[in-house]
């Protein structure tokens, strides 16, 4: 029956899908509710400026604008500034300075879209300038210009954070053989997901019932925050209900709470009206939480054989105006200490300085867990720096290194505990599926007729699935995941999760967890998740927790119904509970196969035939607190060559062989590769939020910011190898993320590698035509 | 951005003085201006069209003479905003006089632009800047060689 049962490692269509292609998902801005009315934010020019003056007379003239709302009129709600994740606060709405450029300013409400719209544009602000700083680095000055007023320390440093052993990689690096060290920038980018944020907020006065339609990828932990904030307007968490509907990509960018969002609902519950604001596109990428932007200096001490020995690290990461990152509460840095990645180095020591500038406020987990493609970016560069300087084929130098698959579970220098890993057996099939010998050979030939090729390895090690409850939170918390299945009498089943769907594909991989668990065919087993009135609580979907935790839940409470079955089969079977057994997705009598009952069998009788003294019914519910995280891996390669004239990176193919471990559903985790993939190849080569000196963005529209699309992706190639996280009830580890954490390094590297012979050993990320062809043109190579 | 020139006119200083420190006057040589609104001798508003490229929009400006030594030197300040854009300018213009009816006009100008204009017209932003400064300058130096100038 394992075709129609759709259970774990098949690869079942995405029942989501019927809806997605025909057009009929249900969006937040499908929402349209009686007597809804629109919001549109003005927004500031400047990047820094002093508010002398809002006038707001011209926009409340046009017919059809209801109310404006500025900074001043929020003071007396307590809603002008709102808290952040990471312990900061921010602005609702400015009442005396701007802080960066496009920064909400006052908001309209109107009767139209497009009414609001003029509306924004009819208020009239007057500024006087203050200084910008766009740079971190001359933020963290001591003569620099004090960003943060309202802060207690009058300093635009957040915070210093550190971890590893100082004094042990410093003696290290004194007594070693060779050391590396390099700058590297990981440069502000942005997520960019089809659908941009909105919200329709809905209060009714009468009942005091707030109903919120939200791009969240968090309802539950939105719920709390709205009644923690607002709680003294009256708003209480059983009142609230928030509904993440169907969701166009997150990747981090739809965690946090943006300054529309407490608007729109501040606005209805004023009014009481239905309220919608959603984002236009260059609203969403020049004001929404960014990712990355850390600069990193990052060294390597190692033995002349080249094993490596210390990992030292020092980071400024630029906050913008803002700490308002969505990291768990510990880890300022998110889990950046990964940085030590696939080698078993023997001291490290990092440090980072959060820093404020004039830019929008975030640092959040694009498509990665907490700064982990920070970390394995410049790990992966770093090994071939190494390789380089110790004149070595960088595939054999990782080889040579990579912590073996006995040393796990492996504790790494700062402290994380791997849980299984088999690094060489993942790189040497990427090696030979892309023929490594015969490409260096080529590449060889190639040089000699002055043709520019390179092949690039990036050997990352991944954290996802935040997280055990001893370490993980947000606001306190606890970074849990839930599952609750109810089995209907004829052996249909509703699960409900914690987490949210943004297009992963969930309501077909937990339905094909329960599946494998319970015997219950995928097709009838209903996934829903996002309303927080019907799921169980939990914190929502990102840092590709959904698998390690929820889907974790999932089993656990699987098996809890399953325990529960097995009570009534042997009831029905006149058997004794521990003669009966779960073999081949049904309960058998121990050593008589023919005597079995299904669990649809089962299923019925728990409502009609449950043995007495037992509670009728059959359905579970599990919080699951994971023990650890889980460590995705992968080896990939890139080949790329270089055009002499114009300076194009051309990939020329790109193996990618990653281990996730147990895999629920091959289809949708080669379609997470290939996205994710694309979505590493995008701040490699294109993408990049700049600043002007006046701290205007460079990069705010779809004409400046380089999304790759179908003419710049290759043909992506993928493999896999299956090591078991051996702490997971399935065995699985998560994959939403591995291919973004993993790419970058490897096209950078293949980039460098095709130079290096040159005397290049790093070029920052994007690789643009225009600084390739400036080395070129430096080394007297350009055509 | 920093602009800056020269320009010889065949007019005495003290006329071209006149013409230039005097808002309605040199207003006529500003681009697609729609006002001109004078509140003092010192201080006016101005309401121009400018734009970038695809972008335009109405600018409502705030100039203020920060320094009048006349007939030598003047400062302007001129500070104002369309929806989504402003722009900050601050000018220098010295007089110097070669004989009575000769007379050289050095100028140079600190132009901030901030916002949409700023972020989708960045690489089109100094030629149009360059452009309309031309312009300005040739309108000035026409009206003041006009045989029939009057200054206005």
């Amino acid at each position: 029956m394992g075709a129609e049962l759709g259970g774990i490692g098949r690869s079942v269509k995405r029942k989501e899908d019927a809806r997605f292609i025909r057009g009929r998902g249900k969006y937040v801005d499908d929402v349209k509710l009686p007597g809804m009315v629109y919001l549109d934010i003005a927004r500031s020019p400047y990047a820094h400026a002093k508010i002398l003056k809002i006038d707001t007379s011209k926009a409340l003239a046009i017919p059809g604008v209801l109310a404006v709302i500025t900074g001043n009129d929020l003071v007396p709600l307590k809603l002008a500034w709102m808290p952040t994740l990471m312990g900061d606060q921010q602005m609702v709405l400015p009442t005396d300075t701007v802080m960066y450029q496009s920064q909400e300013v006052a908001a309209v409400v109107a009767t139209e879209r497009y009414i609001a719209a003029d509306g924004a544009a009819a208020i009239e602000v007057e500024y006087e300038p203050l200084p910008v700083i766009v740079d971190p680095k001359k933020a963290l000055l001591p003569d620099a210009f004090v960003l943060r007023p309202d802060r207690k320390e009058k300093s635009n440093r957040i915070w210093h954070w550190e971890t590893g052993d100082k004094a042990g990689t410093d003696e290290v690096f004194r007594k070693a053989d060779v050391t590396v060290k390099e700058d590297i920038y990981i440069p502000r980018i942005h997520v960019s997901s089809i659908e941009t944020c909105g919200i329709v907020a809905s209060f009714d006065k009468v009942e005091g019932q707030l109903t919120v339609w939200m791009t969240t990828q968090a309802p539950h932990a939105i719920r709390t925050v709205i009644a923690l904030v607002a709680g003294h307007l009256g708003l209480a968490e059983h009142k609230i209900r928030v509904i993440s509907p169907d969701i166009g990509g997150g990747f981090g960018g739809k965690v946090p709470v943006y300054p529309g969002y407490v608007l729109a609902i501040g606005a209805s519950v004023l009014t009481g009206l239905p309220v919608k604001w959603v984002e236009d596109r260059s609203e969403n990428i020049q004001a929404d939480s960014f990712a990355r932007d850390y600069h990193i200096t990052a060294e390597v001490a190692a033995k002349k054989d080249g094993t490596v020995e210390a990992l030292r690290v020092k980071t400024i990461a630029d906050h913008g105006a803002f700490d308002a990152a969505a990291n768990p509460s510990k880890f300022p840095a998110g889990l950046f200490h990964i940085i030590t990645g696939s080698y078993p180095f023997k001291k490290a020591f990092v440090e980072v300085d959060g820093a404020y500038t004039n830019k929008p406020p975030g640092g959040i987990a694009y498509r990665c867990s907490f700064r982990v493609t920070e970390a394995a970016f410049t790990i992966e560069r770093l090994m071939d720096v190494l390789a380089i300087k110790l004149k070595r084929d960088p595939a054999e130098l990782r080889l040579q290194n990579f912590i073996q698959p006995a040393a796990f579970p492996y504790r790494s220098a700062l402290g994380w505990e791997y849980d299984s890993g088999d690094y060489g057996k993942a790189l040497k099939l990427a090696m030979e599926k892309i023929d490594y010998a015969g490409l260096r050979k080529e590449q060889l030939e190639k040089r000699k007729r002055g043709e520019l090729m390179g092949i690039g390895i990036s050997s990352f090690t991944e954290i996802v699935g935040a997280g055990p409850s001893k370490h993980f939170d947000i606001l306190g918390i606890k970074m849990f995941d839930s599952c609750e299945i109810r089995v209907h009498p004829t052996g249909k089943a509703i699960v409900r999760l914690g987490v949210k769907s943004q297009g992963q594909g969930h309501e077909t991989t937990f339905g094909q967890i329960v599946a494998e668990e319970l015997g219950i065919p995928v097709a009838d087993i209903t996934v829903e998740e996002g309303d927080t009135d019907t799921a169980p609580y939990g914190l929502g979907t990102y840092a590709s927790r959904s698998t390690p935790v929820a889907g974790a839940a999932t089993a656990v409470a699987a098996r809890k119904i399953r325990e529960k079955g097995r009570l009534i089969a042997a009831h029905l079977l006149e058997a004794s509970p521990d003669d009966v057994e779960w073999k081949d997705h049904k309960y058998q009598v121990k050593g008589v196969p023919a005597k079995s009952k299904t669990m649809q069998e089962v299923a019925f009788a728990a409502y009609t035939n449950h043995p007495q003294g037992m509670e009728a019914g059959l359905e579970a519910v599990d919080y699951y607190d994971p023990p650890n995280l889980t460590y995705p891996f992968g080896s990939y390669i890139c080949v790329v060559d270089l055009d002499r004239g114009t300076g194009e990176v051309h990939v020329r193919r790109f193996v990618a062989v990653d281990d996730c471990g147990v895999v629920i559903n091959p289809m949708i985790v080669e379609g997470q590769v290939h996205g994710g993939l694309t979505m590493g190849l995008a701040p490699a080569l294109y993408e990049q939020i700049n600043y002007d000196d006046d701290g205007n963005i460079q990069g705010g529209n779809f004409m400046d910011y380089l999304l790759p699309t179908a003419m710049e992706v290759p043909s992506w190639e993928t493999a896999r190898t299956v090591t078991p996280s051996p702490h997971h009830p399935i065995g699985a580890k998560g994959i939403g993320e591995s291919a973004t954490v993993g790419a970058p390094a490897a096209i950078a590297n293949a980039v460098v590698d095709a130079l290096a012979h040159l005397g290049v050993t790093h070029i920052d990320i994007p690789i643009t035509p225009w600084k390739v062809q400036a080395i070129l043109k430096a080394k007297g190579v350009a055509e | 951005m920093r602009f800056q020139g020269a320009l010889d006119i065949a007019a005495p200083r003290e006329r071209v003085w006149q013409f230039v420190t005097d808002p309605l006057a040199v207003s006529v040589c500003a681009p697609d201006v729609q006002s001109v609104d004078v509140i003092d001798p010192k201080q006016f508003k101005i309401v121009v069209r400018a734009g970038v490229g695809p972008i335009r929009a109405t600018f409502n400006l705030d100039v203020v003479f920060s320094e009048l030594t006349a007939p030598e030197r003047a400062s302007v300040r001129a500070r104002g905003q369309a929806p989504g854009s402003a722009v900050e300018m601050l000018s220098t213009m010295d007089l110097v006089e070669h004989g009575p009816e000769r007379t050289t006009l050095r100028w140079a100008s600190d132009v901030t632009v901030t916002g949409t204009i700023a972020q989708v017209g960045a690489r089109l932003m100094q030629g149009t800047a360059d452009k309309i400064t031309q312009q300005v300058f040739t309108c000035i130096k026409s009206k003041l060689e006009a045989p029939a100038a009057t200054g206005g």
